[in-house]
Order: structure tokens, then sequence, then C-alpha cells
């Protein structure tokens, strides 16, 4: 199946897991394994995965967890996906110490040397996975989610259960 | 009048019981170990210096004792979730196993969703109903938080969710949300027998629906956060010709027997065997939990 035709149908269609695990192979290194066992879905720009199961024939909002965007070039990981996958990266990782963790954590911007190539990074922290950061030219631009930075749970309760 | 006056009979120690349901709720939170084992856990918050009880009846519910545990670091990551201590409850009732298909047919915000996930190791599906678009918006970033992989998410009408077969089912009901008046002063002044009986009519058609999709020995729990019998017990007396009630026993939680009589009516005496958990007796909200088992 052609990875495009869901883009003009709001639906979610099979994808071959080799094709996503391809593309995560490329980036971060991480072996084509570590996405065995789970079923991945396109739905317009967006790549789902969930466990490996049979899913009855009914009307899905959401299948399994949002993993990447393909809007763009290059495709950009969620942080959700990394805090997941991230872990058994082996290239562009980037590991913080205690001070730009916090920084990152709240949304910002880090000027930083590494030697990742430009583009997005899984950034670490004392070996956990924090999530998406957008590297280039000696700057970590943060891609953690609004509801999920340092600052702003405030305004974000909504999440919480009763 | 107070609405909740009408409870005088059925609740036992009712002062004490009024005085506690004006208190505001400890902070709770559950382990998530989909990200993080128990002891790894308690380890960063005592680094922390965060003070923490666990409950004496789960080992994954803590107290803490922080004023805003949304804004611990643990919480953004998905290792704990702030969940209220009594509505982990419901999830160690229905008691799923890696592998199984369970509905979550009233899912939003997913708290019970994700400790079901947990429950069984990411393997095995469940779906989780949410008809409100709204609230499929909190479920979906709870569930992608807390790293959970099993979960898919519709939109039905939970009265006329597809005929699909399920090994466990959860109600956990839209109520009148009595229980919640310690987590968000208000409730109770929208809470009245009018409104409880209006409820009803939806909680019987989920409960029966939930019924028609469990398979056959299938396991459905049903939910509430309120008090109110009409809510309660009455709805669960209307499925007993399909399914027979289970007896609850979580150690270390006090309960109290489902209500048999009503209103001078009495209803089947089976409906003691579920469980009523009342404010004072374990500083907590307040929830009805019923386990049904279809024929």
């Amino acid at each position: 199946m052609s990875p495009s035709s869901s883009r003009i149908r709001n639906i979610f269609e099979p994808l071959e897991p080799s094709y996503v695990a391809d593309l995560w192979n490329s980036r971060f290194g991480i072996s084509l394994s570590v996405f065995l066992g789970y079923l991945f879905f396109r739905k317009a720009q967006s790549v789902w995965a969930v466990n490996d199961n049979c899913l009855p024939r009914i009307s899905y909002e959401a299948i399994g967890m949002r993993i990447m965007n393909l809007k763009d070039r290059p495709w950009k990981p969620t942080t959700s996906a990394l805090q997941v996958f991230g872990r058994h990266a082996t290239k562009n990782v980037i590991h913080l110490d205690s001070i730009n963790a916090m920084i990152f954590l709240e949304g910002k911007t880090l000027v930083i040397e590494s030697n990742c190539e430009p583009g997005y990074v899984v950034v670490f922290y004392r070996g956990e996975v924090l999530g998406c950061g957008l590297y280039s030219h000696g700057k970590l631009v943060s891609q953690i989610p609004k509801e999920r930075r340092m600052a702003s749970v405030v305004e974000n309760g909504a999440c919480e259960d009763q | 009048m107070d609405p909740l006056q009408r409870y005088r009979e059925i609740i036992p120690n009712f002062d004490q019981f009024q005085r506690v349901q004006s208190l505001p709720l400890p902070p709770t939170a559950r382990i998530n170990t989909l990200k993080m084992d128990e002891p790894r856990l308690l380890e960063r918050l005592d680094e922390e210096g965060i003070g923490y009880k666990t409950f004496s009846w789960y080992p994954l519910g803590l107290k803490l004792d922080v004023e805003s545990p949304g804004k611990l670091l643990e919480n953004l990551l998905g290792y704990i979730h702030i969940q209220e201590e009594l509505s982990m409850v419901p999830p160690l009732v229905l008691g799923p196993r890696p592998g199984e298909r369970v509905l979550d047919l009233c899912a939003s915000p997913g708290s019970k969703t994700c400790q079901i996930s947990q429950m069984m190791e990411n393997k095995g599906l469940i779906i989780a109903n949410e008809p409100s678009l709204a609230r499929v918006t909190p479920l979906r970033s709870n569930c992608e938080r807390l790293g959970v992989m099993n979960v898919a998410i519709t939109r039905y009408d939970g009265r006329n969710f597809p005929n699909v077969p399920f090994d466990r089912v959860l109600v956990d009901a839209p109520c009148s949300s009595e229980g919640r008046e310690r987590k968000g002063p208000g409730v109770m002044a929208r809470s009245n027998c009018k409104r409880s009986l209006d409820l009803q009519a939806l909680q019987i058609d989920l409960l029966k629906n939930a019924l028609r999709l469990a398979r056959s020995g299938g396991v459905v729990v049903y939910s509430t956060c309120t008090y109110a019998p009409e809510e309660n017990e009455l709805v669960v007396e209307s499925v007993l010709d399909r399914a027979r009630l289970e007896k609850i026993s979580i150690p270390g939680l006090k309960d109290c027997p489902g209500i048999t009589d009503w209103n001078g009516v009495h209803l089947d005496d089976d409906l003691q065997l579920s469980s009523r958990y009342y404010p004072h007796l374990n500083n907590t909200g307040g929830f009805y939990v019923a386990k049904l088992v279809k024929n």
C-alpha cells in the first residue's frame, strides 16, 4: 500500500513495520528488532503504533500511540515515542546535566556543542529519556509538548483524575 | 436542605461522615509500572526529599506530601500518575490479565484505563471508549504520557457500542459525583434525587450493553463516585437476571456492604456483595463498586 494514500482519506491505514523500523534505524541507530511486536498505522501525516493484536473491525479515534509526524522533512518523532523506543538509540543522542535538563524541560533552547547530525535528537538525563529535541548549529531546541513542560503544569491540570 | 441528609440512615457514623466530606483530599498518585518500577521510583522520591506514604492496601498507590504533585518531574515524565485513591479500586476488582481483550466503556480521563494497561503489562487490547471529542484529548494525553501501547480509543455512544466480545468490561459510569465533593467543592449543589433518577436511565442502559458485550463468564465491573442508591444498587439490581454478583475483598481498605433496603423497598439480598466506600472510613473520596460475572 502506498504510504501516501491515507493523506487523502482520513482513516487508519496499515503500514509495513519495516517502513517505520528503517526510518528509526537510519536516524537513531535503533535495532530493527525493537519494533517487532507492534502494528503500525498511518492516518493523514501521523504514524501510530499499537501492541500487535487482533483489532476488531470498528471505527477508531486513536490506535495506540502517535509516534511520528511525516508532515515535514525530516520526519519528527513524538516525545512519547522517544520515551518508549529512544533508550535503544545509538546515535543522535544528547545527554544533559541537571541544570540544562531542567531548562530543556521548561521548553527552552540550549546552546550546546554536540557531534550529532542536524535534526531531531533523543535527549537524555541521568540515563533516562526526557524527550525530543531539535539540534542544529550548536543549539538544542526543546520539543517537549506544552502540557508536559516544567513550568506550565499549573495551567494544564485538566488531565488529572478525581 | 443538605442533599446528603437523605443518606443519614444508610451511612454509618453520619456526623463524622459529614465532617470529613467537607475536608480537602490529600494528594495521591499511582506508580506507573509501564515506565518505572516501584523500588526505583521510591528511591527517586527519597533522593529528592519528597514525602510519601504507600497505601496500606495497594503498594503502587502513594499519598504524597507535596502541594502541587502535578508539577513533579516524575509526573511529567509519566513515572507516576495523579489519581484519587479510590479510583484505583475498580481496575483491581476488574482483574485484567495480559493478553485479554478489555473494554473501558466510559474511559476519559483514562486513569483507570492506564492502570488496566499496566496490569496487562501493555499486552492484549483495551478499547477505551469516550463519546465526547473534548474528553478524548485528556484520555489520549494520559495514555501517551504513561507509555501505554495497548489502548485503542473509540467514540461510540456506550449504549450502542458495536457487538464485539470482551473478556472484561469496566463501566465507570457518568454519575452525580457526590463522592468527589472533597476534590472540588460545588458538586453537591447540583445533586438531588431527581438528577440521580435521570442518570439512572443512562447507567442502566450502559450496564446492560456492557453485559451484552462481555463473553459468557466474563467480568463486568460497575462503579460510580456517588452515594445515591438510585445510581448504584438500583442500577445493578436491574441486571441480576443476566449476571451474578461476586464479593469484593480488598484487604486493608474498609468498605460497607451494598444496601438492601431503600425508601421502604427491599432490594435483592445479593446487593450486599457490592461495596460502598465512604470518606470517613479511609480518608478518601466516596465510591461504589460492584463486580458482576455474566451468566
